[in-house]
């Protein structure tokens, strides 16, 4: 019996500690937590709650001037906005646009950085080293000038076509299609990548692989069995960084994109300035946000994995 | 009138995010100290209007009017404009002075609509009397219009010999000349806006096009169809076989560079583009007719509430006055919204290609909305 009590003492002495240290931690995150939620918490379910058709109170002014609003008559409101859009064939293309440029782009971002961050580990040397370098110089190019340079080289009268036409062949303009948003979306997006990637590359111990190549496997085998898993952490990140970027991007398709189709993050600014159609609007960014949630869950389930191997 | 700027939109988004940044214009307080009066005017656009107010239309001002200063306030184009108007309609609500007497910008439309904006009464500002009911109408009963500008038709005589008259025959032109013609997505810019409208107007009788410029006719709309299946038909004539770039200047650029020999422009752009050396001075802008491309005018707004509305008023009133009127017809090109007989013979010559007093107004704002979305649904890519 006494050594059970003892037992339950220690128990509840350990976990009043653990309760002041927790409730120092939450303290400590106060002040943050409360800058989110009231400059990102609250405007969120103030535009939920208009889109749903709420509109007095701080959406008032909103509401003042929006076009084709569905306003609620009660209860939690009404989904008259997101029916709307969901059943409209044009919004269903530009979801399915924006998926697959954001798919097409993360794949062509990650094989590169993917391909720069291993040239650099395992060759090495000068070349390597100015080709990692020049991967990271879009990060100090503004998107707006570069998005201009990129649709004035593959446009009609651009760089490409005019090198093609000195040796008599016709080239296809690229400007103002899906493909020139891939291009522009790979372009920004590449140095965080490069970054991330490479760094977690250049952290496997040369240890390792000498230790695999003694052992006989050869560049793909030391690259799939060894660099890649222990840089696995790193690649997650940039991989969900890359795609939530890509899919929310607005500049890089508005510059360079078609008219027809869309991407989302042009779709939304379209909807609430130039149609005047704030509550469809606010259904775009959340259709953003489910789909990027889904691209969130892979970021944090990388990061649970990074903070178990630590405490193992 | 609707002129957006591609890098106004950008500028305008990103700050959205930055509303931190949202300029504080309240500092140095105004209103009346020793019998004085100061009238803060906002301009929300470029430093060309910015220059049309402290070199041209303030010092006649204050000359005629000892007792009053005017302070100009810039928001470069239009990056603080959702600010402004939330403050505005925060100061209006709560009887709060806004910072500023006088709007001169984009979003005054809005504020009108939302009534946070005195009314344009040619019984409070007397200078309306001598100007079209309809302009004054399309302001949304708060909108003050003081100085217009139209859509033309821009060529390059170079590749183009004979250019089209009316719109029949500028679409034919179109048809036959593959690739030359383009204009920008009507949601992007006026020039391309005007476009569309008049396409469209093609086949609506005179009443139907009434309706839509002076209310938010929405059951009119449908009527649409026939002219959105001319302009879908133009899809493949357009440039590379259906591109519209985003914005008037993209559009300028592509004429201005060749790639192009046709496309429609607004006035005062072109005007001062030729004279700053964008646009090459071989190129030519006249008016259609049958119908002609739509114009609008840029509005002034007076917060309900402000604590200088007097003031506010006189200036509004000196705006438009004939002198006045010149002044914005020589520094910016543009033009007159009184008729163009008040104004010197010299500046009546300006605008003979331009035929400034038919002005055929752009759609109501919320009409032009609608077009803008139903371009996009039924145009490009189809």
């Amino acid at each position: 019996v006494s050594a059970g009590a003892a037992g339950t003492v220690r128990r509840r002495r350990g976990s009043r500690a653990a309760r002041s240290r927790s409730l120092g931690a939450f303290f400590a995150a106060l002040p943050p937590i409360l800058l989110v939620a009231l400059f990102a918490g609250l405007p969120i379910l103030l535009a939920v709650g208009y889109s749903l058709g709420h509109t007095g109170g701080l959406n008032s002014v909103t509401a003042s001037y929006a076009q084709h609003q569905y306003v609620s008559s009660g209860g939690l409101g009404t989904t008259g906005a997101y029916r709307e859009m969901l059943g409209s064939e044009r919004f269903r293309v530009d979801v399915v646009v924006t998926v697959l440029v954001t798919v097409l782009s993360t794949a062509i971002v990650l094989a590169l950085s993917l391909g720069i961050a291993l040239n650099l580990r395992l060759r090495g040397g000068l070349v390597a080293r100015a080709i990692a370098a020049l991967g990271v110089v879009p990060l100090f190019i503004p998107v707006v000038i570069a998005s201009w340079a990129i649709l004035t080289f593959y446009s009609s009268d651009g760089f490409i076509r005019s090198v093609f036409a000195h040796i008599g062949v016709d080239a296809p303009s690229l400007g103002f299609k899906v493909a020139t948003i891939v291009i522009g979306s790979v372009w920004t997006s590449l140095p965080f990548a490069v970054l991330m990637i490479s760094s977690g590359v250049q952290a496997v111990p040369d240890s390792v692989i000498d230790a695999a190549r003694d052992s006989g496997a050869g560049l793909v085998r030391t690259t799939r069995s060894v660099i890649l898993p222990m840089a696995f952490i790193p690649i997650v990140i940039a991989t969900t960084f890359t795609a939530i970027g890509v899919l929310g991007s607005f500049t890089v398709p508005y510059f360079t994109g078609p008219n027809s189709p869309r991407m989302l993050g042009v779709d939304i600014q379209n909807y609430f300035s130039a149609y005047n159609q704030p509550q469809q609007a606010i259904v775009i960014a959340v259709t953003i946000f489910v789909l990027a949630s889904g691209i969130a869950v892979a970021y944090i389930w990388a990061n649970f994995r990074s903070a178990n191997d630590k405490d193992l | 009138m609707k002129r957006i700027h591609t890098v106004a939109v950008l500028a305008a988004t990103t700050t959205l995010a930055l509303s931190g940044c949202a300029k504080k214009s309240t500092d140095d307080a105004p209103a009346s100290a020793g019998g004085r009066t100061t009238v803060r005017v906002l301009i929300s656009g470029d430093t060309n209007v910015q220059d049309l107010w402290t070199k041209g239309i303030v010092p006649g001002f204050t000359k005629a009017n000892p007792g009053i200063d005017v302070k100009v306030e810039l928001d470069l184009h239009g990056e603080h404009d959702s600010q402004n108007l939330a403050k505005m309609a925060a100061a209006v609500k709560g009887d709060k002075d806004a910072g500023f007497d006088i709007v001169d910008g984009g979003f005054v439309a809005q504020a009108a609509r939302a009534s946070l904006l005195l009314p344009a009464d040619p019984e409070t500002i007397t200078g309306l009397a001598d100007v079209p009911p309809d302009i004054v109408k399309a302001g949304a009963g708060g909108g003050i219009p003081y100085r217009g500008s139209s859509v033309l038709l821009a060529y390059n005589p170079a590749k183009v010999k004979n250019p089209p008259k009316t719109l029949d025959e500028l679409l034919a032109w179109i048809k036959a000349n593959k690739g030359q013609f383009t204009y920008n997505s009507p949601k992007s810019g006026g020039s391309g806006s005007s476009f569309v409208t008049t396409v469209l107007d093609k086949y609506l009788t005179a009443d139907e096009q009434q309706k839509l410029r002076t209310s938010y006719a929405k059951e009119l709309e449908p009527k649409w169809d026939k002219g959105f299946a001319e302009l879908k038909s133009l899809n493949a004539f357009v440039y590379q076989g259906g591109v519209y770039p985003n914005g008037n200047s993209q559009v300028l650029q592509l004429l201005s560079g060749g790639s192009i020999s046709m496309a429609p422009v607004w006035s005062d752009q072109f005007i001062s583009g030729q004279k700053s050396g964008q646009i090459p001075a071989t190129i030519k802008a006249m008016q259609i007719s049958n119908p002609s491309f739509t114009g609008g005018a840029a509005y002034l707004g007076i917060p309900k509430n402000s604590p200088n509305k007097d003031a506010a008023i006189k200036l509004t009133n000196y705006v438009l006055t004939p002198d006045a009127q010149n002044v914005i017809a020589k520094t910016i090109a543009g033009y007159p919204v009184i008729p163009l007989d008040k104004l010197p013979a010299d500046t009546q010559a300006i605008f003979k290609e331009a035929h400034p007093e038919n002005l055929r107004p752009t759609y109501f704002a919320e009409v032009g909305s609608d077009m803008s979305k139903a371009w996009d649904d039924k145009v490009p890519g189809q």
